[in-house]
């Protein structure tokens, strides 16, 4: 016995000494290591839920649309231009026709019935579409062209500017996989969410449950250049390139097109520490949405600079001060003007953005030039003109301390504020402690509830917040501004309260103007308002921070998440 | 003797649905079930923008069941005291548990056991290879120190010391030592190694302790202190009894004396802080698992806590109680055979 344990012993530590050693790996030049800090979880393509399955969802199929940073437009992917749309009293109809080298990966040319599949599967009862209804519910329809097989009409309801767009953004299916038979188009698309009982939904139910899409995307492989080659949850994703992808046929393909990496690693690491060794050592090639400090911290790291590049882009996601217009104390827009003047955001920006982040004057980014109303002053800390924008509201100063107003029951209001952030969030505590101490210059209670996010989000939701930190997520595309601030949001994301007639009459007509000029200066009316009325202030729009391994070259970054285009990477040693 | 093991069979069957049931209702009345889906719809940017979230909300509630009572009755203020049947969370839930499943998981929409089944592939490896190399070199220690009087002060203070620092920071202490290329980078700084490595079967264990060292070392250090020095504290007392004398008087050495004689019976306090340990090796360590990146029980409860998926939250912290109430069992069998003179009351 003890012979055969230390044995086992004298083996252990010789295997421990082999796999020290040299070992083989089949990392080419043409692989990328990425890291996320967050498992995609669920791969299935109806279920799209977070930004790791986003990413893959981009990686492996191609949608009719795509969003581009650069122009900031939705540019055609699978559609050979951006669609033709006309107008029918409250429908839009709009026209694809697809690319005519689009195909699947068995050579299947991919046409307007595999649009119309999927359109199919995103309504069909039984499967998990109450996210792609919410979505894209709005195509009830779509029409074949009787000649030309890639070209069809989508029949939309409503006829917002965004229906266009998001007409074409939502992956292709093939029917050649999960239809073979074409059971489906039997089963027209208006009449698909009350055909639950019908033999063919249900039999193509069962068939699409039993592929467990969730956990083996493999077995779907799309129409985009990389398929899920291995996936261990929670610790790495591969994507390996498509010997054979359709736009390889292509003379010059365009951006959208391009896929330049042979293998797309994702290691998911948690900790921002183990990440930021890990790239260290090389155990990683990027690193985006890198945390201010870290990355300020390896930019002065004279063996950092050496082997990394640092990139950083303005992205479209702000910080913003909410304010609860339903409290007592924040229903006036005088006081939410005071107690913004009190945020310094300059110095905010440089004590938890290393001043990288990019102040504006409203919810519209600085980034995007042609609606930004630059001539609105930027946020500013003013604690004089605060106190007089307070005097100016009703409130005395007390000679004791603190601030007093009447109201319009006789009765007596002390201004007293609570600033809730989500706990564990370092920016956010930075600015709750700045805030505080310039309020209590002016004697003006703050008290900061650092709060877990669920039971934050409860109480934003439930009104009983005063003021709240939030990060809010935009995009160059859309200026639909109904959840935020229209009486329609009022209990779901509308989270200050705030609505009015103009507000709203000015909401609508952005959300369905398409023509530039007017959408300016409409946008610009609205900035003005917004600057007037205070239900938000916004602090500064967040920079995207990206730390690369020198042999990627130039990075491909973007201001759209993930903040870089793993596709178009391209490793200098492949160039 | 049979009835004894029936009697006990059914207590802790007893326990167990005690235990889950609890665990079942206390997770789901304390949140707001409407919170939850506006949290899953708040980390998706594509989703938050939706003016249609209501309408979702109630989608999403209805595809969870949480559209339906939590339990067989309920109270309300205006109607007081109202049946529901067994058209409620529980019911389902209880029938589900019968078939043997502990339901889907909301946020990767595979069964929990499943998940579970998973997340203990990574943590038990690394929790048990931590309990018996604390075990194996907490016995070697508190020998060694019986053996040394004179270096015995200098190593309880070391002891007492290392118990104080708290495993995260001690955690990143190693990896910002070991790990890192601007001091030694002699250890993977997290996982069990890339997509990438292609090995034999003879480089495999040796590859999996070489990506294990640092997680490994870090719950060792932080769990060598409290055995060591109990197991020292016991060793000292079984040391001033009178068979030690005798042992001693027949000749035999200080270090025969407390090999020999003094530490089986000092072993058996320890037994329950081995047992105890038990719980943890299977619920893992939230920090070490993080912060090596391992997907392991720890990091599995803690996402499943922060995102609200409460069937993997039910299924993870049930399984831990369970093997708490075993461990708790194995405590009293084994207290019984150490000592044979051990009586439990019944």
């Amino acid at each position: 016995m003890k012979h055969l344990f230390s044995g086992l012993i004298v083996l252990l530590w010789g295997s421990l000494f082999y796999s020290c050693s040299p070992r083989t790996t089949n990392t080419d030049t043409g692989t990328v290591r990425i890291h996320w800090v967050r498992d995609p979880e669920n791969l299935d393509p109806l279920v799209v839920d977070n930004s790791s399955a986003y990413e893959v969802a981009n990686l492996t199929n191609c949608s009719l649309l795509c969003g581009d940073d650069s122009t900031q437009e939705f540019i055609p992917w699978l559609a050979e231009s951006f669609p033709a749309v006309e107008q029918h009293g409250d429908t839009l109809l709009v026209s694809y026709r697809l690319r005519p080298e689009a195909a699947w990966d068995n050579g299947t040319p991919i046409l307007a019935r595999d649009v119309a599949f999927t359109l199919k599967v995103m309504n069909c009862p039984g499967l998990p579409i109450e996210m792609d209804q919410a979505m894209f519910g709005f195509v009830r329809d779509i029409r074949l062209h009787p000649t030309d097989s890639r070209q069809f009409t989508l029949v939309c309801l409503g006829v917002s500017p965004d229906h266009i767009r998001t007409s074409g953004d939502y992956s292709i299916l093939p029917e050649y996989l999960l239809d073979p038979k074409g059971e489906l188009r039997t089963v027209p698309l208006p009449r698909m969410a009350r055909a639950a009982a019908t033999p063919v939904v249900q039999a193509f139910v069962k068939r699409y449950q039993a592929l467990q899409l969730a956990k083996h995307p493999e077995r779907l492989p799309g129409c985009g250049p990389y398929r899920v080659s291995s996936w261990q949850n929670g610790r790495f994703l591969v994507l390996a390139r498509k010997s054979k992808w359709w736009a390889d046929a292509l003379p010059a393909p365009p951006r959208q097109l391009q896929a330049f990496p042979t293998r797309l690693i994702y290691q998911i690491i948690p900790d921002a520490t183990t990440a930021t060794l890990a790239l260290r050592r090389g155990e990683l090639d990027v690193y985006p949405m890198m945390p201010a400090g870290e990355f300020a911290r390896l930019q002065k790291s004279a063996a950092a600079q050496q082997s990394l590049t640092f990139s950083s882009t303005d992205s479209y996601d702000c910080l913003a001060v909410n304010f609860n217009v339903r409290q007592a104390v924040l229903r006036d827009a005088l006081t939410r003007q005071a107690l913004s003047y009190l945020f310094d955001a300059p110095a905010l920006n440089r004590a938890t953005q290393q001043g990288t982040a990019r102040l504006s004057a409203g919810l519209i980014s600085p980034r995007i030039r042609q609606y930004y109303y630059d001539s609105l002053p930027l946020p500013q800390f003013d604690s004089r003109r605060a106190a007089a924008l307070l005097r100016e509201a009703g409130w005395q100063q007390q000679k004791a301390g603190g601030w007093l107003r009447s109201t319009r029951h006789n009765s007596r209001e002390t201004l007293q504020v609570r600033l809730h952030y989500r706990a564990g969030e370092p920016a956010f505590e930075t600015i709750g402690l700045q805030f505080r101490a310039a309020a209590a210059t002016l004697g003006i209670s703050v008290e900061l509830y650092p709060t877990e996010q669920s039971l934050l989000t409860r109480q934003v939701r439930a009104g009983a917040t005063d003021m709240t930190l939030r990060t809010l997520t935009g995009n160059p595309f859309s200026y639909d501004f109904t959840p935020l601030l229209h009486s329609r949001g009022i209990g779901a994301s509308n989270t200050s309260g705030f609505s009015n007639t103009l507000s709203d009459q000015l909401i609508e007509q952005i959300a369905t103007t398409e023509d530039p000029a007017r959408k300016r200066k409409l946008l610009r009316k609205f900035q003005r308002f917004l600057q007037q009325e205070r239900p938000f202030t916004v602090l500064y729009f967040l920079p995207y921070r990206i730390a690369a391994a020198k042999r990627l070259g130039k990075l491909p970054v973007t201001g759209i998440r993930p903040g870089y285009a793993a596709a178009r990477i391209r490793p200098v040693s492949t160039r | 003797m049979i009835r004894r093991a029936l009697r006990q069979g059914l207590r802790g069957f007893l326990l167990t649905w005690l235990t889950l049931s609890t665990l079942f209702l206390a997770t789901r009345a304390a949140t707001d079930k409407a919170t939850l889906i506006q949290s899953t719809l708040e980390g998706n940017a594509r989703l938050s923008g939706l003016p249609e979230q209501l309408a979702l909300t109630q989608q999403l509630l209805h595809r969870y069941n949480l559209d339906r009572p939590l339990f067989y009755l309920s109270w309300q203020p205006a109607a007081g005291w109202q049946w529901h049947g067994s058209h409620n969370q529980y019911h389902q839930w209880l029938l589900q548990l019968a078939q043997g499943s502990l339901g889907y998981s909301y946020q990767q929409d595979a069964p929990v056991i499943h998940l579970l089944g998973r997340a203990l592939r990574y943590t038990l490896p690394l929790t048990m290879l931590a309990a018996g190399l604390s075990l194996l070199l907490a016995i070697q220690l508190a020998l060694w120190v019986s053996c040394r009087p004179t270096a015995r002060s200098l190593m309880l203070a070391v002891l007492h010391a290392l118990q104080s620092i708290p495993l995260v920071l001690l955690t990143v202490c190693l990896l910002l030592l070991l790990a890192n290329p601007d001091v030694v980078a002699w250890f993977p700084a997290f996982g069990l190694g890339d997509a990438e490595t292609e090995m034999n079967w003879l480089q495999q264990p040796g590859y999996l302790l070489y990506h294990l060292t640092l997680p490994v070392l870090s719950l060792v250090l932080v769990s060598l202190p409290a055995l060591t020095i109990q197991l020292d504290g016991a060793l000292r007392q079984e040391l001033s009894q009178k068979y030690i004398v005798t042992a001693r008087a027949k000749g035999a050495s200080r270090s025969r004396a407390v090999r020999q004689h003094a530490l089986r019976n000092a072993l058996l306090p320890s037994i329950t802080l081995l047992t105890e340990l038990l719980p943890s090796l299977v619920a893992g360590s939230v920090v070490v698992e993080v912060l090596f990146a391992l997907p392991g029980m720890g990091r599995l409860l803690a996402e499943a806590a922060a995102t609200q998926d409460y069937p993997v939250l039910v299924g993870a912290a049930g399984l831990t109680a369970l093997v708490r109430l075993l461990a708790q069992a194995l405590a009293d069998m084994l207290y019984q055979m150490a000592d044979p003179r051990i009586r439990l009351s019944q």
